[in-house]
């Protein structure tokens, strides 16, 4: 190679890189670079310490094997999987199913809609605790306000309803759809309301009815929204332990127990936390394919409802 | 009634002297160094304030300073499970009942030996307290003291007497045996139900035969099996005894009486899925009769309501066992302070257990207190008349009497961690809720539960 090809093999080498650098670099040079820097390193210590730090910490806590083993031997965990499950695929579709019908009611632009309104969010501004210890106490079958009210009215005792399997798995799911149905509604309700009401005028020009206003024009443009609302809720509804832990307290026998509440017994009642970690961790293979199909709907569904 | 005679009296003043003497170093020793503290809250508003002036004494007497945060029971569990397993430790825990935390951290070696602090009370320190201060380390393979124990708690019969004297019964005819206890009060409900429609659904016992728990209906088995001789069932060496046909056969009769309770209908039936704090919400609201529950908790909650506090609420002490002869043993624990490893500053904080644990202080900061919890060491009780006092309270005579006078046993969970283990299961519950709802025979839910707990304790192995 001659000194002539040299200079300009080098000097292309050098132009090649530079715009990969800047690029690398944000397109920023000198003090624009530090600042950046400077902006970016307080969020990314934030992240290190406060989210990168406790996942690894947990994934590192329920890393043994030796857990796992011990998690599959207790006879209680394929049946907590189970009510997990009935709680999360019941309780969240039940719930957004509803929500969706009640943005259709609450978006009627009348005064008492609006005030209904108001009073309809409480149970979601309440806090937790009480609210679900009130539920606790609501549900008591000899003293509760339900069977009592049942008593008054129609001289009749009602069951005990968390003393069975499957009336407090229900209280447990129904306490979990009172508390967050406000939120989920307030949010399809802003949802429905961003719904261009051109497109409705110009279906009715056309003929369509309420029913095909709705089939044709709400559900396609609120099916994003409702399915991204879905996904998320579950991720949600999947470490819930409020609910089971102060309605039913995951009896009668332990029966109505959630990972959530069985992962929190494991940690703090037997004082073993790393079980307690290795059984929500039990719940990764169906957390992480819930919050991949979420963000690839939110990818996908760039400048739409 | 104590009778106290001279040798009693000077045996008792040179074992508070030696003791005193003894810990007294701990002023001279110190320098001036900060420990932190975490304390659970108190029941009753004045424990705080005892525990918080035990605090400014020491900081007085020793020129160091405690750091104090007080958090609520639960809250303060959860944290200190956190900090065991992360290392990010307080110098000092102050746990009223730390049954479910000691036994799993001391045998994972996560605790300091605290015995330079509680061997010169030793020979003072109730019997219970000792077995429940002590456990086993897997690592170093031998018991040792992990628990400076300060305070111990019994569970007494509370009752609302002005029900029973409604339904037409005299407190004073209640039978003096476990069984005939809970028998006396089934009339009470026909009585009170017969007489006026607002008593329509009471019930005459809050049996806590619950499959919820976390803790009243294990304390409640774990008495009963004691009332029918199976009180071997777990003994100080960690083992299980279901192979003993004694304690089996008080397993059958305890689980075949309390179902029955249930099934007559004298309990109700919510009991099954009962948490710890609905018996005291029903009782308080006088939902049912008679409640057997630790501590004076109950009453104290109550105090600012004079009439039911000192004229309607009783309390009584355990009874003779189901043999009529025998005086019945409360089970108790102990709680107090233990220092996790990692602490910045244990030479502070066995300083301040060293000043704690002194009878003086104890006693004092225990009656500040109102006595929810009385001394560790039973000599304190008996050399200060305001425990048996009943001029002022009616209910703490008879709970120290229980808890102090009368035979007391170590409850099971420093034995041996699988109690703990078996008890968070709540397999007891499950076997009650076997028979009541799965109409299994007594003899054959108990076999349920004793496999379990077999395979439980079969994990665990000391040695």
């Amino acid at each position: 190679m001659s000194g002539t090809q040299q200079t300009v093999a080098i000097g292309r080498g050098f132009a090649g890189s530079r715009p990969a650098r800047r690029a690398w670099l944000g397109g920023l040079h000198g003090a624009d670079y530090l600042w950046a820097i400077a902006f970016a390193l307080p969020y990314t210590a934030l992240f290190l310490f406060f989210v990168v730090y406790p996942i690894g910490f947990g994934l590192w806590m329920g890393s043994s094997p030796a857990l796992y083993t011990e998690l599959f031997s207790d006879p209680r965990y394929i049946a907590t999987v189970i009510n997990t499950l009935l709680y999360v695929v019941i309780g969240v579709n039940v719930k957004m199913f509803l929500a969706f019908m009640l943005s259709g009611f609450f978006i009627r632009k009348r005064w008492w809609s609006k005030a209904l309104l108001v009073v309809f969010i409480l149970p979601w501004a309440t806090p937790a605790l009480p609210a679900y210890m009130s539920i606790h106490w609501f549900l008591n079958g000899q003293w509760g306000m339900l069977n009592s009210a049942l008593w008054e009215v129609f001289g009749v005792d009602g069951p005990v309803y968390l003393n069975e399997h499957w009336t407090g798995l229900a209280a447990n799911i129904g306490a979990y759809i009172w508390k967050t149905l406000p939120f989920w509604t307030v949010i399809l309700l802003a949802g429905r309301m961003s719904v261009p009401q051109e497109l409705y005028e110009a279906a009715s020009v056309d003929g369509a009815s309420r029913l095909t206003r709705f089939a044709h024009v709400t559900v396609p443009l609120m099916a994003n929204l409702y399915l991204v609302c879905t996904l998320l809720d579950m991720v949600f509804a999947l470490g819930d332990f409020n609910s089971t832990f102060f309605v039913s307290g995951g009896g009668p026998a332990m029966s109505t127990e959630v990972l959530a509440t069985l992962g929190i017994r494991y940690a703090f009642t037997l004082a073993v936390p790393e079980l307690g970690v290795a059984t929500v961790m039990s719940a990764l293979p169906l957390l992480i394919p819930l919050v991949i199909m979420l963000m690839r709907r939110l990818r996908m569904s760039e400048g739409q409802l | 009634m104590i009778s106290m005679r001279r040798r009693s009296i000077i045996r008792g003043t040179v074992g508070v002297a030696a003791a005193s003497a003894l810990g007294r170093p701990f002023i001279a020793n110190a320098q001036a160094k900060t420990a932190t503290v975490w304390q659970n809250q108190g029941f009753v508003r004045q424990e705080d304030e005892a525990f918080r002036k035990t605090v400014a004494d020491y900081e007085k007497a020793s020129g160091n300073k405690i750091e104090l945060s007080v958090m609520p029971f639960m809250a303060l569990g959860q944290k200190a499970v956190s900090a065991l397993t992360s290392g990010d430790v307080p110098d000092l825990m102050f746990f009223d009942a730390p049954s479910y935390i000691l036994p799993q951290n001391a045998w994972n070696d996560k605790l300091v030996d605290v015995s330079d602090v509680v061997e010169p009370y030793r020979s003072q320190m109730s019997e219970s307290a000792l077995l429940n201060s002590t456990f086993y380390n897997s690592v170093t393979k031998k018991r040792s003291f992990y628990l400076v124990p300060i305070k111990q708690a019994a569970t007494p019969i509370h009752f609302w007497g002005d029900l029973v004297e409604k339904a037409g019964f005299k407190t004073s005819e209640m039978p003096n045996t476990w069984n005939g206890v809970w028998e006396f009060f089934k009339p009470v409900q026909t009585e009170l139900r017969k007489k006026d429609r607002q008593y329509r659904k009471i019930y005459a016992l809050g049996l806590q035969i619950t499959t919820v728990g976390p803790n009243d209906g294990n304390n409640l088995f774990a008495h009963f099996m004691i009332a029918n001789g199976g009180q071997d069932i777990v003994t100080p060496d960690g083992k299980l005894h279901t192979d003993d046909p004694k304690v089996r056969e008080a397993a059958i009769r305890s689980v075949e009486f309390m179902t029955g309770l249930y099934k007559d209908g004298f309990v109700p039936p919510e009991a099954l899925s009962w948490n710890d704090a609905d018996d005291n919400n029903a009782y308080h609201e006088k939902l049912f009769v008679m409640d057997f529950d630790g501590t004076l908790s109950p009453e104290l909650a109550w105090i600012s309501h004079e009439k039911e506090y000192y004229q309607e609420m009783r309390v009584a002490p355990l009874p003779l066992m189901n043999d009529g002869k025998t005086q019945m043993p409360c089970q108790v624990g102990a709680g107090g302070g233990f220092i996790p490893k990692g602490s910045k500053n244990v030479e502070v904080a066995k300083d301040f257990m060293k000043f704690f644990i002194q009878p003086k202080v104890m006693n004092e900061n225990l009656k500040s207190g109102l006595g929810r919890w009385f001394p560790s060491i039973p000599q304190v009780v008996k050399d200060d008349p305001w425990w048996l006092d009943d001029s002022k309270d009616p209910h703490r005579k008879p709970y120290i009497t229980e808890g102090v006078l009368q035979p007391t046993i170590a409850a099971y969970y420093g034995y041996n961690p699988a109690w703990g283990v078996a008890n968070a299961e709540q397999i007891w519950g499950q076997c009650h809720a076997n028979v009541i709802k799965n109409g299994m025979k007594p003899a054959d839910a108990v076999e349920i539960a004793f496999k379990r707990a077999e395979a439980i304790f079969a994990k665990v192995t000391f040695g």
